[in-house]
């Protein structure tokens, strides 16, 4: 009690001068980037938010002040339409990565002792490579001459001319290649939750009897579920904002709700629709936040 | 002793999972590397022989080189600003109490979980409404807000570590808080400012939404790759790019890496015989 008294003294005891020269510092310190992010970040997407209700406006007949184009994202089952198609997608994505990214987490954390961060190094390096690169490879393996066709044609076992239809321009395409840019990622933050987990607890659960089966479900899958979490909306957030896999190998069957985004503000110039439509992404990808934001430890995602 | 985590017969198959894995993430870029030497301008089997004039090309294609200058001064300058406002922002979460300090790294993080679309198109309409002409400085504008998450992710853990001591005794000496700044903690913090600096760069060397949506008459080089993907007119001397692009890449974060290791062995040493005792066990 005594020290804590003294050492409280000691913070109240310099005079008002110097506890305003420490404000001034942490203010001095946090303004550069709070002010930037304010005017580059905060207050952009509230301009966005003016754009959808007509508040401001890209040309001089446009809606002013209605709520005309968040009609046309509700009442036009198109734009609807598109944005359950893409959950669709974003989460068969999130759920394909999460499964094929656990096991191999859990032989990193659990089975490959002294290698481990060798190996976890080995597996993130794609995802560190060019985002467009990585898709280009498939767009190239995947196209109607591509590398698969022209193997099928080469070999005789389909006809030259005769492309398999569903490997590009289809949903297929667009999730295989969101697997496969994704799945190094999950496997850090489901790594680090495995990775931290108390070993004596396994230990006990076999002292007790339990099967090394029974162990895994019963302790450590439940223990790596935040980790888990964080895996799932790591992935789900940026699938279903992305537009650049879909208008590269989606075609029109795998035309996504990001993708009618970026048409509107790009090509059709209705950036008040565009705004709504983003507005709407924004408020979803708010409340999985909410939601879930307490299993979102931020640093597993750097590696540490 | 046997594992309470994995049987042997579970770890054969775990260790053919990573295998597999590993195949599926390498072999497309093996694919690539074979066809960046395949002597033929369609991009399909059978291979017709070796020649390295995909690579001649894109190395004599005025418009790439042009775009992959703007590529690295947009990456530059947008790097060493969000780096700036990065260090500022980690001393001041880490050394500091202050009201709000958790809506302040809320706000700071919060770039990380907005899909970069919703960025693109928001600062679009920013600069439009300011009048602000579209350039590659709008582009590094933009690339400074998706940077700083990484660099304060990157400064913040490092920073917890150095001791707090080493500070006070240079301020027990005599040393302003500036001073104090520049000859312990900056030092001290290098490494980790190193870092931020490559995560920033290679971020915005990459990065092509927030780029597409804010680039005038100059592109940047992702802005250009994907155009040029789009409309794939020049495959082979974009294949043999992507090829050259990944084995550089390849080769900095394997640098980088190795860097970072002997970096933080070196602050584990200097601070274990400074005598500060909370730097005992870092590995």
């Amino acid at each position: 009690m005594a020290v804590e008294a003294g050492a409280d003294l000691k913070v109240t005891s310099g005079s008002r001068h110097m506890r305003m020269r420490r404000r001034l510092a942490t203010l001095g310190l946090l303004s550069p980037s709070l002010v930037y992010m304010g005017i580059f970040f905060l207050l952009p997407v509230g301009l966005v938010v003016a754009y959808s209700l007509g508040a401001l406006t890209l040309f001089p007949g446009d809606r002013y002040l209605s709520l005309e184009s968040w009609g046309y994202v509700f009442g036009r089952s198109l734009y609807m339409d598109l944005f359950w198609k893409s959950v669709r997608m974003s989460l068969t994505v999130s759920v394909l990565v999460v499964t094929f990214g656990y096991p191999v987490a859990y032989y990193l954390a659990m089975g490959a002792r002294k290698r481990k961060y060798v190996l976890l190094i080995v597996l993130i390096a794609p995802f560190l490579t060019s985002y467009l690169l990585r898709v280009l490879a498939w767009k190239v393996i995947l196209g109607g001459n591509g590398v698969i066709n022209s193997l099928l044609y080469s070999t005789g076992v389909r006809d030259p001319g005769d492309p398999i239809s569903w490997l590009i321009y289809s949903q297929f395409a667009v999730i295989l290649v969101l697997v496969y840019v994704w799945i190094p990622f999950v496997a850090l933050p489901i790594f680090a939750s495995l990775d931290n987990l108390d070993r004596s607890l396994l230990e006990a659960a076999t002292d007790l009897g339990a099967s090394r089966w029974k162990t895994f479900w019963k302790i450590t899958f439940p223990l790596s579920i935040p980790g888990v979490i964080a895996a799932f909306i790591f992935v789900f957030i940026p699938t279903i904002g992305d537009y650049v896999t879909p208008a590269l190998v989606g075609g029109t069957r795998g035309y996504m709700y990001g993708n009618a985004i970026s048409d509107l503000f790009l090509g059709a110039f209705d950036w008040q629709t565009g705004s709504a439509l983003a507005i709407f992404l924004l408020i979803v990808v708010a409340t999985l936040i909410a939601i879930f934001g307490r299993f979102l430890n931020v640093r597993t995602v750097t590696i540490e | 002793m046997t594992d309470v985590a994995i049987s042997r017969r579970g770890l054969r198959v775990l260790k053919a999972c990573f295998g597999l894995l590993l195949l599926f993430l390498y072999a497309p870029i093996l694919i690539m590397a074979v066809f960046s030497f395949n002597d033929s301008i369609t991009v399909t089997f059978p291979l017709s022989g070796f020649t390295l004039r995909w690579y001649r090309e894109f190395l004599s294609n005025g418009e790439l080189m042009v775009a992959l200058r703007a590529s690295a001064i947009v990456a530059a300058t947008s790097s060493a600003i969000a780096v700036a406002l990065g260090i500022s922002a980690a001393v001041a979460l880490v050394r500091k109490r202050f009201f709000g300090k958790g809506a302040v790294s809320g706000l700071l993080l919060a770039p990380l979980v907005i899909p970069y679309l919703i960025l693109g198109i928001s600062l679009l309409i920013l600069f439009n409404a300011a009048a602000i002409p579209l350039s590659i400085l709008t582009i590094a504008t933009g690339h400074v807000v998706i940077s700083v998450p990484y660099t304060v992710l990157v400064l913040v853990p490092r920073l917890e570590r150095v001791s707090v001591s080493l500070e006070e005794a240079a301020r027990d000496l005599g040393a302003s808080g500036p001073r104090t700044f520049r000859s312990v903690t900056f030092p001290l913090i290098l490494p980790a400012v190193i870092s931020a600096f490559l995560v920033a760069f290679t971020l915005s060397f990459d990065e092509v939404v927030v780029a597409s949506f804010l680039a005038g008459d100059q592109v940047t080089f992702p802005v250009y790759l994907y155009s040029q993907l789009r409309f794939p007119t020049r495959l082979p001397q974009v294949i043999a790019l992507a090829v050259a692009v990944m084995a550089v890449s390849g080769f900095v974060v394997i640098g980088a890496e190795i860097g970072r290791r002997i970096a933080d062995r070196r602050l584990a040493t200097q601070l274990a015989s400074a005598g500060t005792p909370e730097t005992r066990g870092i590995p």
